[in-house]
C-alpha cells in the first residue's frame, strides 16, 4: 500500500517547516523518509548534496548520526543515563577526544539552559526539562537537519512555549533546517511555513477546524 | 479451575520464557535423577536386609581373596557338620578370570573379566538376574542350558561383546592375565540382559578347573594359582539369626586354617569396599545434588520475578476489579509450580524410561558396579523437585505482589 | 507474542549453540588434562575479556549504560549471577578434586624408576614375580649401583581388610589396608625417595622385635605413610584417641592389632602427596608368610637416567624383538607411565564432571537468557533511540552481549572464590587403571590452582556468551521505529 503518492516537497536550507495533517495522512512516513529511517519504494530524497534514498543501512546510520538531530514527543532519553550522558551519546560514534566531546555537550546544554542539571537522570527532571535535554542531544553533533515529531505533544502550555522558543533560536542563530510534525496549530504557527498533508498528498487548503478540535 | 485457565494463559503469553525455564528445569532434574538413583541404589546395596539376604565368604585377611577350591563344598553347606547346624538356602562360588583376547596385550578392545561359576546359579544367586522378566529370563535360560551342554560356552555382556567386536556363536580364545599360561578357548553362547553385567562375562567353573588340572598334567607341576583359584563364595540365608549361626559355624570350623576365611553380609562387604569412595559419594550427595537443586530454584525465581515485574500494572488492574491480594499471589505461585511440576515430571519420568529401557542403565563404573538402574522413585522425584524448587523460587516474588498498590503503579512512568 | 513455531525454532537454535560451546568446553578440559600449562587459560580468559573490551571500545557503546542498567535491575542481576556462581563454584571444586588426584599420580612417579610386574599384570594386585627371577631382573645395565648392588626395591603388595576394633555407627566396620612388604627398607626408601619423620626408624633386619610380655608373639615392625597413620588414628574410639599421644594420628610406638599379631609402628614416612601416603611398609619375610603371599609382586629399579629408564621399559617389554629380555616374560613400565595409567580414574571423573558442568551450565544459560530477554523487552525504547542516533545493529548486539558477560564475570569470579575456599581440603579416593575391580585407595588434597580457576572463569564466560548471544541477536533485529512506538 502506498502511503505517500506523487509527493514533491522542497525545503530550503535554514527553513523551519511545520507539517500538519490528520492521523494516517502520512506525515510520520514522510518524516521517516527524510530522516533516513525508511526508504521510499519509488522516488528520491535529497538532503543537501546527498541522496538519502540510495544509501545502505550502514551509510544511513552514519549519515543520521552526523547530519540529523531527532526530537520526540516522549523525549526517549535513556532512563539510566544522566542528562550529560544522554546528550553525549551521539558523539561517542564520532572520532572526537574526550575534551572535545565535553565542550560540545556543555555547549549544547548551555544552549538549552540546563548546565546546572547535567548530572540528573531523566526521572529527576520535569517534562519540559527532559525535552530540552532531548533537543540538546539533537543538536550536539551540529547537524544541518533537525527532525521533530510532536515535540510539544506531551507538554503543558508554558513548557511547550519554551521549547518552541528554543527551536526558533536554533533556526535563526544556528541556521538549522527544522522539520516539525505537529497536530497543534499554535505550534505550527511558529514555523516559517506550514504544509498540510492529507491521504498522502500535499494539500493547499486544509480544513483548519480539524486541528483546532485536535 | 477458572484460575487454572488464567495460569496457563499467562504461561503461554511469554512462551519463550516458559520454554527456557522448563528446559533449565528439565536438564537439572535429569542430573539429579541420575545422582539420586546411584546413591539410592548404593544405599539399598549397603543397607542390611532382614530376610533372604546374601553373605559373602572370603579370605580373612587378604584382598583379593584367594581360597583353595577345595573349600567350595564345605562353604556351600555353610560349614555345617551336625544335623542341627544351619545350611544356606542357596549358594554359588566365584572364580575371577581376567584375560585378554590378544596374547600379552590388554586393551579396551581385548579385555575380558569373567565370573567362573556354576551356570545355573546365574538365575538364582546373581543380583538382578534372579528377578528377570519372563522374556529375558527365557533367553538367559537358553544360554545357560547351552553352557551346561558345552563346558566351553561363555556368556558375554552386550557392551563387552561389542567392544570385542564379536557376536553370539563366535569362538574366542582368552589368554589369562591373572592365570598365567592358562588359555581358555570359548564359544559365545549368549549375552546378559542390558544392565549391570554389560561389561562382564560368565564361564563354567568346571572349564577353568579342568584347564588348571590340564596345566598340572602337562607341566608336571601345579599352576601357581591352582590352590588359590576361588575368590568368593556366596550363600543365601533366610534371616539374621541363621546368618549368625552360619558365621559361627565357619569361624569354628577346623577346615579353614590356611588361609583362614570370614563371612560377612553382602551389604557390609559392599560398604567396606565403598569406604574408599566415601568422599566422592559425599560430594555427590551433599555438594552436587544440593547445588543443582539450588541452581534450579534460582533459575525459576529469576524467571518468575521478571514476569511479576513486567506485570505489575496488570496485577493492579486485577486488584481494581476485585481480586484479593492472596488470589493474585496464588496466581503467581500457581504459574511457577505448574511449570516446575510439569517440566520436572517430564524430565524424571523420561529419564526413567530412556535410561532403563533404551540405555540399559547409567554407566558409572564405581567399585564393582558398572552401571546403575534409574530407581522407581524417579517417577515422582521430578514432580517433587519441581514443586519444591518452584515454590522456593517463587514465594518471594509472589509475596511481593501483595504489596502492589494501584496508585503506585499508575503514577510510575516506566 | 511469540508464535509456537518460532519458539521451537529458537529452541533448536539454542541447542545448536549449546552443542558448539560444549565442544569448545571439551577442548578446554582436554587442555587441562593433557597439558601442564592449564594456567595459560587465565591469560586466555583475560585475552577474551580484553577482546570484548576492544570490541566495546570500537562499538563506542557507553559501558556505563550497561553497568547502570545492571545496577537498576540489581535483583535480577544478582539472581542470574548467583546461578553462575553455583555452577562455577561446583565446577572449580570438582576440578580441584580431579586436579589433586592428577597431581598425586604425577608426583608419585619418578621418571628414573622402572616398575617390573609379571606379564599381563597392569596392577600390582594381580602381579606375581617368582623369587628366583628377581636377582637377574635387577642385574641390568643402566641400573644405578649402590654398595656394589643394583639399586632396586623388591616388594610384595597386599591389600588387607582390617576389622576396625570399635567401629562408629553408620560407618564401615573394616578398613582396607595397603601393605607393602620389602626386602630391604633402606634400599626401597632410596628408590622411592622417602625419608622418615624425626623420631622414627626403619624396621630391623628381622622385621620383628620381642614383646614386653614374654607370653605374647613378637611384634611385627611397620612403618606408616602419613595418610594411613592419620586414618588408623581416626579409627580408634573416642576414649582411646583422647588417651593417645596424638589424638589425630598414630605415632611411633603405637600398635595395630592384626588378628592375633600386633604391629608396632617404628616410623612414619614423609609421603604426603603421593600414592604411598596410604601404605603400610613392613619386612617382606615377615608379612608375606603371615598373609599367605610368598612371591614378590613388584620390582622397582632405579635407572641412571630418564632415558635409560625408558629403554629398560622397552627392553623388558620386548618392543624391539631383536633386543629383548628373554629369561622370563614381564611387564615393565617407567613409574611415570605406570602412574599415568593409574590416572585413568581421573579421566572417568573428568567425564562425569564435564557432564555435570555442561548440564548445570545449561541451567545457568537458561537463566541468563531469561534475564537478557526481559532486559531487552524492558528497554526496547532505548534500543530504538540508540538506533536512531546512529548506533548500528552490531553495536546494539555488542552492548547486550557485554551486559550478559558482565553478569557472567561477576558470578564466575565469586564462584571461583568459593571453589578456591576448598583449596587444600584433604579427601580420599581411589585410583585404578580402569581394568577390573583393583585400585589403590589414596589420600590427597584438593588443588584449586590457576588452571582450575582459568577453566572456571572461561566456562563462566562461555555461558555468558551463549546466554547473551541469542537475546542480543533478537535485540539487534529490532526495527528502530517500531521499537520506539512499542
Amino acid at each position: 500500500m502506498n502511503v505517500l503518492n506523487d509527493l514533491d516537497l522542497e525545503v530550503p536550507e535554514g527553513q523551519f517547516l511545520a507539517l500538519m495533517g490528520p492521523s494516517g495522512s502520512g506525515k510520520t512516513t514522510l518524516l521517516n523518509l527524510i530522516a533516513g529511517l525508511d526508504t521510499p519504494s519509488e522516488g528520491e530524497i535529497w538532503v543537501g548534496d546527498r541522496c538519502v534514498s540510495t544509501m545502505s543501512e550502514a551509510q544511513l546510520a552514519r549519515w543520521r548520526n552526523e547530519h540529523v538531530g531527532f526530537v520526540f514527543q516522549f523525549y526517549h532519553l535513556l532512563p539510566v543515563l544522566t542528562a550529560y550522558e544522554n546528550v553525549e551519546l551521539p558523539l561517542l560514534l564520532l572520532p572526537l577526544s574526550a575534551k572535545k566531546r565535553r565542550e560540545q555537550v556543555m555547549t549544547a546544554l548551555e544552549l538549552v539552559g540546563l548546565t546546572d542539571r547535567n548530572s540528573h537522570i531523566p526521572s529527576q527532571l520535569s517534562g519540559g526539562q527532559q525535552q530540552r535535554v532531548g533537543i540538546a542531544r539533537a543538536i550536539v553533533t551540529d547537524p544541518t537537519l533537525i527532525v521533530a515529531d510532536e515535540p510539544t505533544g506531551d507538554l503543558d502550555a508554558k513548557s511547550a512555549h519554551e521549547i518552541l522558543d528554543l527551536l526558533n533560536i536554533l533556526q535563526r542563530s544556528l541556521n538549522k533546517t527544522i522539520l516539525m510534525v505537529t497536530h497543534d496549530l499554535r505550534a505550527a504557527r511558529r514555523a516559517d511555513r506550514i504544509q498540510h498533508l492529507d491521504k498522502g498528498r500535499l494539500v493547499d487548503q486544509p480544513d483548519e477546524a480539524l486541528y483546532e478540535a485536535g | 479451575m477458572k484460575f487454572m485457565t488464567l495460569i496457563i494463559k499467562n504461561l503461554r503469553r511469554n512462551l519463550l520464557r516458559s520454554v527456557l525455564t522448563s528446559a533449565g528445569v528439565m536438564v537439572l532434574v535429569f542430573v539429579i535423577t541420575l545422582i539420586w538413583s546411584i546413591l539410592g541404589f548404593l544405599d539399598v546395596a549397603t543397607s542390611e536386609k532382614t530376610s533372604n539376604f546374601k553373605g559373602i565368604v572370603t579370605e580373612k585377611w587378604s584382598i583379593p581373596s584367594q581360597m583353595p577350591f577345595s573349600y567350595a563344598a564345605t562353604l556351600e553347606n555353610g560349614a555345617a557338620r551336625e544335623d542341627s547346624d544351619v545350611k544356606p538356602i542357596d549358594s554359588m562360588t566365584w572364580q575371577f578370570f581376567i584375560g585378554s583376547t590378544e596374547k600379552g596385550k590388554m586393551g579396551f578392545n581385548s579385555f575380558l573379566f569373567a565370573f567362573c561359576m556354576e551356570p545355573k546359579k546365574l538365575l538364582t544367586m546373581m543380583d538382578e538376574l534372579d528377578s528377570l522378566q519372563p522374556g529375558p529370563r527365557a533367553e538367559l535360560e537358553k544360554a545357560i542350558h547351552a553352557m551346561e551342554q558345552n563346558r566351553q560356552g561363555i556368556i558375554v555382556g552386550q557392551k563387552r561383546l561389542a567392544a570385542l567386536e564379536k557376536k553370539v556363536g563366535d569362538r574366542i580364545k582368552i589368554f589369562g592375565t591373572n592365570y598365567r599360561d592358562i588359555e581358555l578357548e570359548c564359544e559365545i553362547v549368549g549375552t546378559f540382559p542390558l544392565g549391570r553385567y554389560d561389561n562382564n562375562s560368565c564361564i563354567n567353573r568346571d572349564f577353568l578347573n579342568a584347564s588348571l588340572d590340564a596345566y598340572q598334567a602337562t607341566m608336571k607341576k601345579p599352576h601357581p594359582l591352582a590352590n588359590k583359584s576361588m575368590n568368593l563364595v556366596w550363600v543365601k540365608v533366610p534371616d539374621k539369626e541363621k546368618f549368625t549361626k552360619i558365621s559361627g559355624q565357619i569361624d569354628n570350623s577346623p577346615m579353614f586354617a590356611t588361609p583362614p576365611v570370614k563371612i560377612e553380609t553382602a551389604s557390609s562387604g559392599v560398604s567396606n569396599f565403598l569406604a574408599a569412595y566415601k568422599d566422592l559419594l559425599t560430594i555427590l550427595r551433599w555438594v552436587l545434588a544440593p547445588s543443582i537443586i539450588a541452581t534450579l530454584a534460582v533459575v525459576i525465581s529469576n524467571a518468575i520475578s521478571i514476569s511479576v515485574r513486567e506485570r505489575r500494572k496488570e496485577m493492579a488492574v486485577l486488584k481494581v476489579i476485585g481480586f484479593q491480594p492472596n488470589q493474585i499471589m496464588f496466581l503467581v505461585l500457581g504459574e511457577a509450580i505448574l511449570l516446575g511440576v510439569v517440566a520436572g515430571s517430564i524430565s524424571s519420568i523420561g529419564t526413567y524410561f530412556f535410561v532403563n529401557r533404551i540405555l540399559g542403565g547409567i554407566p558409572f563404573p564405581i567399585a564393582f558396579f558398572s552401571s546403575f538402574p534409574v530407581l522407581d522413585g524417579a517417577l515422582w522425584w521430578g514432580a517433587a523437585i519441581g514443586f519444591a524448587t518452584s515454590f522456593a523460587g517463587s514465594i518471594l516474588p509472589a509475596l511481593s505482589t501483595r504489596s502492589i498498590k494501584v496508585v503506585d503503579v499508575f503514577s510510575k512512568v516506566t | 507474542m511469540l508464535k509456537l513455531p518460532y519458539a521451537i525454532l529458537i529452541g533448536v537454535g539454542i541447542f545448536a549453540l549449546f552443542a558448539a560451546v560444549s565442544g569448545l568446553l571439551i577442548w578446554f578440559f582436554w587442555t587441562f588434562i593433557n597439558f601442564e600449562n592449564a594456567w595459560t587459560l587465565i591469560p586466555g580468559c583475560f585475552a577474551f575479556f580484553a577482546l570484548m573490551l576492544l570490541v566495546v571500545y570500537l562499538a563506542r557503546i557507553p559501558i556505563g549504560y550497561n553497568i547502570r542498567n545492571l545496577i537498576v535491575r540489581y535483583r535480577t542481576t544478582l539472581l542470574t549471577a548467583v546461578a553462575f556462581t553455583m555452577v562455577i563454584g561446583v565446577l572449580t571444586f570438582l576440578m580441584g578434586f580431579i586436579n589433586g588426584l592428577k597431581k598425586l599420580t604425577q608426583s608419585s612417579g619418578n621418571p628414573e624408576n622402572v616398575i617390573v610386574l609379571s606379564q599381563g599384570a597392569t596392577d600390582e594386585g594381580i602381579s606375581n614375580l617368582p623369587f628366583e627371577n628377581m636377582g637377574d631382573l635387577a642385574q641390568q645395565d643402566g641400573v644405578v649401583r649402590f654398595n656394589d648392588e643394583p639399586l632396586c626395591s623388591r616388594e610384595v603388595y597386599l591389600v588387607l581388610s582390617l576389622p576396625i576394633a570399635e567401629p562408629r555407627p553408620n560407618s564401615p566396620s573394616r578398613r582396607l589396608l595397603q601393605v607393602r612388604g620389602l626386602y630391604d627398607p633402606v634400599a626401597s626408601a632410596k628408590v622411592h625417595n622417602f625419608e622418615l619423620l624425626p623420631g622414627g626408624e626403619w624396621f630391623s633386619e628381622a622385621g620383628v622385635r620381642p614383646s614386653v610380655d614374654p607370653n605374647k608373639q613378637p611384634l611385627v615392625e611397620v612403618v606408616l605413610g602419613e595418610g594411613i597413620a592419620r586414618g588408623l588414628g581416626s579409627d580408634r574410639s573416642e576414649a582411646t584417641r583422647l588417651a593417645a599421644k596424638n589424638p589425630d594420628s598414630l605415632e611411633v610406638g603405637d600398635t595395630i592389632q592384626l588378628d592375633t599379631r600386633e604391629l608396632l609402628v617404628t616410623g612414619i614416612m614423609k609421603t604426603e602427596g603421593t600414592t604411598f601416603d596410604s601404605e603400610v611398609w613392613a619386612k617382606q619375610s615377615v608379612i608375606g608368610p603371615l598373609l599367605g603371599k610368598s612371591n614378590y609382586t613388584t620390582l622397582v629399579l632405579r635407572a641412571t637416567s630418564k632415558e635409560q629408564a625408558q629403554s629398560l621399559e622397552d627392553y623388558f617389554s620386548g618392543k624391539d624383538p631383536a633386543n629383548k629380555y628373554e629369561k622370563s616374560q614381564v611387564n615393565a613400565l617407567t613409574e611415570t607411565n605406570y602412574f599415568k595409567a593409574l590416572g585413568e580414574t581421573n579421566l572417568q571423573l573428568l567425564i562425569g564432571t564435564m557432564v555435570v558442568a555442561a548440564v548445570m551450565g545449561f541451567g545457568g544459560v537458561m537463566g541468563v537468557m531469561n534475564t537478557m530477554f526481559a532486559a531487552i523487552s524492558q528497554r526496547i525504547r532505548d534500543i530504538g533511540m540508540l538506533r536512531l542516533l546512529g548506533f548500528s545493529r552490531w553495536r546494539i548486539l555488542v552492548s547486550f552481549l557485554v551486559e550478559s558477560l558482565l553478569i557472567a564475570l561477576l558470578g564466575g569470579l565469586v564462584g571461583c572464590l568459593i571453589g578456591y575456599m576448598f583449596n587444600g581440603f584433604r579427601v580420599t579416593s581411589i585410583v585404578s587403571s580402569g581394568n577390573g575391580p583393583a585400585g589403590k585407595a589414596v589420600v590427597f588434597r584438593i588443588i584449586v590452582d590457576w588452571g582450575v580457576l582459568g577453566i572456571g572463569l572461561m566456562l563462566s564466560m562461555m555461558m555468558g556468551l551463549v546466554g547473551g548471544l541469542v537475546p542480543a541477536l533478537s535485540a539487534m533485529r529490532l526495527k528502530p521505529l517500531e521499537s520506539l512506538r512499542g
